[in-house]
C-alpha cells in the first residue's frame, strides 16, 4: 500500500508494528522481507518516487574537514535512494576486516565474517547478482579468457566484485512494495524527531513533516532508522527533547566515526614481456561487466606491514596522465547520473579498447581507520522542515596515508617477482610521514560508521544487534553501524546486515 | 632526450670498446645487451635514462660503465660467478624480486640488476 504524506490530514497517527524509516538499500530490504509475514509494516521514505530539488537540498549541509564532494549530492533522497545513483559494485568484507587489529585503533566488529556468510548468500538476489562465486578461479572455470596475475597467495591475491545491472531500488521494488497488503509506504514522510519516553529508554513515536508543513506523528512497537549514515545521525543528535545531547548519545559517540573509502589513482603498472599477461581480469566497462578482479594484499602482509586493507584496479591509461581529484573534477555524465540515476547513451555505448594496452592507472580503493575526531555534528543552520543541518568533519590519519606506501612497495615487488610489469608510485605516495594529502585526494562516496557497533556502549551506539544502547526499540540499518569499513563498496553488506537484522526481529520479541 | 636510433649507434660503438671481457659470459652480458632492460620497451630511452641518472645519483661508487657491470656480475650467484652456470639477465632480475633486492627509482619499483641496467644506458648516453 502507499500513501503520500500530503494527502493526510493535519495530525494524522500512523499506527504499526514495524516502522522502518527511509526506503534506501537497506529499508527497502527490510520491508521485502516482511511481506507476507503477518505484520503491520510502515516504511516512511521523506522523498517521492523521483528527484526533487526541493527535497535533495534538504541534505545539504556544511563541510568543516577534508576537503569533500557536496555531501546532498553523494546520496539521494527519494524512493529507492542512493542506489538511484549506484554503480552496481559488490564484493564481500574479508574476515580480516572484522577482526580486532592492534595497529588498526578502534578496529574490530562484534561479529565474524561467517555471520554474514548466509546473509550474502541471500542479498544476492536482492541486489541481483549471482552465482555466489568469489574466487578468481571460479571465475576463471566459467570463463577462460579470465586470467588471474600469477601471484603468491601469501603476498596478494585477487579479489573478485560482481555488478549489478546496476540494481535501481526504487524502480525494482516499487511495485512489490506498493502491491503488499502488509506493508504500508508513506513518501514525503519527514522524520524530524524521535520521540522516546521520559528517560530515553523506548521511543514513543516519531514526528514526521511534510514540505508543506503538515505533521504527522507514527506510533509503532519497533523502530528501524535507515535513512543512511549521515542522515541516522543527524537524526539521533536532533532528536534532543528526551535526552540533550541527541538520542543514544550518552557516551557522546553518535556522529563519531564517519569513514570513507579513499578511492585515489596511486600508481602505475606497466605490463612487460613479448607476450604480457591478459589483463581482461581485470578489465571493467559499464553496464558490459558482470565479473571481475582487483589486487588485494594477503592478511599476513597486512600484519607484517601493519597497513589498512586495500585493493587496486587497473585502467588502461599513459603514464603521463595526471591524477585529478573527484571532488573537485566530476565529468558532468557524472553529476547528471548522481542526481538522476540515469548514465547518458554516450557513455554507455563507448566500446571497449581494441588493442591490449600495456600501461595501466592502478586506482586504490583504501579503508579508512576508524576515527572519532570524524564526524558528523549539527550545524546552526535548519532546513525547510525546521531540522538543524549537517555539520561533516571529515578527518584522516597518518595510518591512513602510510598505509599506500607499504601497500605499494609490497605490490610492486609482487608484480616483479610474478613477471606481471612493473609499478610506479606517485609522487605523494613516497611522500615523508605527515606530509598532508595530495590534491587528488578522493573519496569512493561512501558513508558509514556514525552509529558504530560495539557491545560496549561506550564503544558503539548499537549493539551486536543493531539496536540502539540502552533505547529497547529502536534500531540502526545500514553502512552506519560498520564499525571498520572494509576496502568494498558497502551497498552489498549493508544489505546483508539487514537482512540478519531484520531475521533477529522476526524472531525476538518486540 | 636521444631519440632511439641515435642512442643504439651510440650503444653499439661504446659497447666495442668496453665488453671484452663479456665474450665469454655470453652475450647478454655484453655492455650493449645489459644496456637495455626489459622496461626500455615499454618505458622508452628517456624514461630508462631518467632512472637510470637517478640510481648513479644515489650510488656514486656505480659511477662508470665499467663498475656498473661489474656490480651486475658481481651480483650473481656464487656458482655463476664460478663460471658453473650462466643465468639470463632476466633470471637475475626475478632471483633480486623473489628475495626483495629491490630499489624505488623516480617511484619505479625495480630490481638492483635492472636499475643498474638503467644506469648503464644512462652512463653510456650522458
Amino acid at each position: 500500500m502507499h500513501t503520500d504524506a500530503r494527502d493526510l490530514e493535519p495530525g494524522s497517527l500512523i499506527e504499526g508494528d514495524l516502522c522502518i524509516v527511509g526506503a534506501g538499500a537497506a529499508g527497502i530490504s527490510m520491508a521485502l522481507e516482511w511481506i507476507g509475514a503477518g505484520r503491520r509494516v510502515l516504511l516512511l521514505e521523506g522523498g517521492g518516487f523521483d528527484y526533487d530539488p526541493h527535497m535533495q537540498d534538504l541534505y545539504r549541509g556544511d563541510n568543516i574537514g577534508l576537503p569533500y564532494y557536496p555531501i546532498q549530492s553523494a546520496r539521494l533522497h527519494f524512493f529507492g535512494g542512493t542506489t538511484g545513483h549506484w554503480a552496481g559494485f559488490c564484493s564481500t568484507m574479508d574476515p580480516l576486516d572484522f577482526a580486532v587489529r592492534d595497529w588498526v585503533p578502534h578496529s574490530g566488529w562484534p561479529i565474524a565474517r561467517t555471520e554474514l556468510d548466509p546473509y550474502y548468500k541471500r542479498a544476492l538476489s536482492v541486489v541481483q547478482i549471482g552465482p555466489d562465486e568469489w574466487t578468481a578461479e571460479a571465475w576463471q572455470r566459467r570463463d577462460p579468457s579470465l586470467v588471474p596475475f600469477p601471484l603468491d597467495r601469501n603476498v596478494a591475491w585477487t579479489k573478485m566484485w560482481q555488478f549489478s545491472a546496476p540494481a535501481r531500488f526504487g524502480v525494482l521494488y516499487r511495485k512489490p512494495i506498493v502491491d503488499a497488503p502488509d506493508v504500508h509506504l508513506y513518501t514525503h514522510a519527514n522524520v524530524v524527531e524521535i520521540i522516546s519516553n521520559e528517560n530515553a529508554s523506548a521511543v514513543q513515536e516519531l514526528r514526521v513533516r511534510t514540505l508543506e508543513g503538515k505533521e504527522h506523528r507514527v506510533r509503532a512497537k519497533r523502530f528501524v532508522l535507515a535513512c543512511c549514515t549521515i542522515q541516522n545521525a543527524r537524526l539521533l543528535l536532533a532528536s534532543n527533547g528526551q535526552a540533550s545531547a541527541g538520542l543514544g548519545n550518552a557516551n557522546d559517540l553518535v556522529g563519531r566515526y564517519f569513514m570513507e573509502h579513499l578511492e585515489m589513482p596511486s600508481g602505475n603498472l606497466v605490463t612487460l614481456g613479448r607476450t604480457p599477461p591478459s589483463v581482461q581480469m581485470y578489465d571493467w566497462g559499464w553496464g558490459r561487466t558482470k565479473a571481475r578482479g582487483e589486487i588485494a594484499l594477503s592478511q599476513e602482509v597486512q600484519r607484517r606491514r601493519r597497513i589498512l586493507n586495500a585493493t587496486v584496479s587497473l585502467s588502461p591509461a599513459a603514464l603521463s596522465d595526471p591524477p585529478q581529484s573527484t571532488f573537485q573534477q566530476i565529468n558532468p555524465q557524472l553529476i547528471e547520473m548522481f542526481h538522476t540515476g540515469k548514465l547518458s547513451d554516450d557513455v554507455l555505448k563507448t566500446p571497449p579498447p581494441s588493442a591490449v594496452p600495456r600501461t595501466f592507472q592502478l586506482m586504490t580503493r583504501q579503508e579508512q581507520a576508524p576515527n572519532p575526531a570524524s564526524r558528523v555534528t549539527l550545524s546552526t543552520e535548519r532546513d525547510a522542515l525546521g531540522m538543524p543541518r549537517t555539520r561533516l568533519d571529515w578527518r584522516l590519519t597518518e595510518l591512513d596515508r602510510s598505509s599506500f606506501a607499504a601497500f605499494y612497495e609490497e605490490l610492486g615487488c609482487e608484480f616483479g617477482r610474478a613477471g606481471v610489469g612493473r609499478l610506479q608510485m606517485r609522487d605523494w605516495v613516497m611522500q615523508p610521514p605527515n606530509a598532508g594529502w595530495p590534491p587528488s585526494l578522493s573519496g569512493g562516496w561512501h558513508h558509514m560508521g556514525t552509529t558504530r557497533m560495539s557491545p560496549d556502549p561506550k564503544q558503539g551506539v548499537v549493539d551486536v544487534n543493531c539496536r540502539v544502547h540502552g533505547i529497547a526499540n529502536l534500531y540502526v540499518a545500514g553502512a552506519a553501524v560498520f564499525p571498520t569499513a572494509g576496502c568494498v563498496n558497502p551497498t552489498f553488506s549493508l544489505v546483508a546486515l539487514t537482512l540478519r537484522l531484520s531475521d533477529y526481529l522476526k524472531h525476538s520479541s518486540a | 632526450m636521444v631519440a632511439r636510433r641515435q642512442f643504439l649507434r651510440y650503444l653499439g660503438a661504446t659497447a666495442l670498446g668496453v665488453a671484452a671481457t663479456g665474450c665469454k659470459l655470453g652475450s647478454e652480458y655484453d655492455v650493449r645487451s645489459l644496456a637495455q632492460p626489459e622496461v626500455l620497451a615499454t618505458l622508452g630511452v628517456a624514461e630508462v635514462r631518467n632512472i637510470g641518472q637517478r640510481y648513479r645519483t644515489l650510488n656514486p661508487s656505480e659511477a662508470s660503465v665499467n663498475a656498473i657491470r661489474e656490480a651486475i656480475l658481481g651480483s650473481r650467484p656464487l656458482a655463476a660467478r664460478l663460471g658453473l652456470i650462466n643465468p639470463p639477465v632476466a633470471a637475475l632480475v626475478r632471483g633480486d624480486f623473489e628475495h626483495g633486492r629491490t630499489v624505488a627509482l623516480d617511484g619505479w619499483i625495480l630490481s638492483v640488476t635492472e636499475a643498474r641496467q638503467c644506469a648503464l644506458l644512462a652512463s653510456l648516453t650522458t
